[in-house]
């Protein structure tokens, strides 16, 4: 049945109008869980408020023990569900230079938008820089190309390249961030 | 740490281990939904046809409709559930192409259920035949790579009856994937929804 876009059940009209409200829950969702304040999240680069880990790594479990039980249940067909290409040299520049963005501005794509709808104007501020941003990309993109589509990897998975089974890379990442998460709450509450 | 973070945490290790566990005791490779399947160029698709591979099994499943307008040569059409059927003969390497991803999807789930084939996916359909075999196009200032690419495709064009195009502005030679401008309004919509699709599925 799922995912709907893919199986026919939401047409191309229906796919756009549930992308708002996907959006709105999405902003809401960041907003709420404090990720519209900079000083929060430039506070994960300085170890002194972990939230940003938290959020992304229980966001990124849920997303990822509902997407594997889903798929065996089958509710989800999970073959049909988009998985980028992986291009291991430029998207290592990528993180690089997201990560650099990320520390100076204190905000990433997602959360400058909730910033500027809580009214934040380092919000407005970022999101203009990454408007300005994609602009000189697509200029430059001609000089850019060759390393834009270097070293491409297909569309793999972790599990892939370490040769085990979904379920066994799904259940030591589990552990890896359940242990994340108890050592976040040691660190966040270490004397200063 | 509260009560709610604690019991959540142990239905993440519960589930997680379970998720383990699922695997050990039923593979994912032996399961119909497996690994996504491997994609084939057109180009060597088309030497395939030409060189008269005996191994190739071409499927086509679009709408009757569409294969009757037309289709890849060699290429029977069939509904996803027909290929549970249909003769194949050990060792065949499988090829499809269709519209949408999902039929493609169910293709190749009733395939893999037979255990006796390759299966290989076209990943742009019709649109990536015309575009790479049936009209290739070698912009006027071409590179030796793209002209190595041209002198490759046109032989093969003229083989199926098309029209290799040279010697045509840069701006009408497309980038990407799939070269060629397909030239009819259907394919051309089915490009622009094709262009809309990887546009949402690289959204950040």
């Amino acid at each position: 049945m799922t995912p709907l876009t893919e199986t026919g059940w939401l047409g191309p009209s229906g796919a756009l109008m549930a992308a708002p409200a996907i959006g709105f829950a999405f902003g809401w969702f960041l907003e709420r869980g404090g990720l519209g304040s900079a000083p929060k999240l430039a506070g994960q680069f300085y170890l002194t408020d972990l939230t940003v880990f938290k959020v992304m790594f229980s966001a990124l479990l849920t997303a990822m023990l509902g997407a594997f039980w889903l798929d065996r249940l089958g509710v989800l067909q999970l073959q049909l569900v988009y998985l980028p290409e992986t291009f291991a040299l430029p998207q290592a520049i990528g993180g690089a230079l997201f990560g650099v963005g990320f520390l100076i501005a204190g905000l990433c794509p997602g959360t400058s938008c909730v910033a500027a709808a809580t009214g934040r104007r380092d919000g407005l501020g970022v999101i203009a820089g990454m408007l300005l941003g994609v602009g000189l990309f697509n200029m430059a993109f001609a000089w850019i190309e060759p390393l834009y589509s270097a070293t491409p990897m297909g569309a793999i998975r972790l599990t892939d390249l370490a040769g085990i089974a979904p379920g066994t890379g799904i259940a030591c990442l589990t552990t890896v961030a359940l242990t994340g998460f108890v050592v976040a709450g040691r660190i966040e509450r270490r004397p200063r | 740490m509260t009560r709610l973070h604690l019991f959540l945490a142990v239905v993440a290790a519960v589930m997680a281990a379970a998720a383990g566990a699922a695997d050990l005791a039923s593979p994912v490779e032996s399961r119909a939904s497996g690994a996504p399947a491997a994609f084939i160029a057109a180009p060597d698709l088309a030497d395939r046809i030409v060189n008269g591979d005996a191994r190739l099994r071409l499927f086509d499943l679009r709408p009757a409709s569409a294969y009757e307008q037309f289709h890849i040569p060699t290429a029977r059409r069939a509904a996803p559930a027909e290929l549970a059927a249909a003769p194949l003969g050990s060792g065949a390497d499988v090829v499809l192409y269709g519209d949408d991803r999902a039929t493609v999807s169910d293709a190749i789930r009733v395939l893999r259920t037979r255990r006796e084939a390759t299966v290989q996916v076209l990943r742009e359909g019709v649109s990536e035949w015309l575009g790479r075999v049936h009209e290739p196009r070698l912009a006027v200032d071409a590179t030796p790579e793209e002209r190595a690419q041209f002198e490759r495709a046109a032989p093969l064009s003229r083989f199926f009856g098309g029209v290799p195009l040279a010697g045509v502005p840069r701006s009408e030679v497309p980038t990407g994937y799939w070269t060629g401008t397909p030239r009819s309004e259907e394919l051309l919509e089915a490009a622009a929804l094709q262009s809309v699709a990887m546009i949402r599925r690289r959204g950040c």
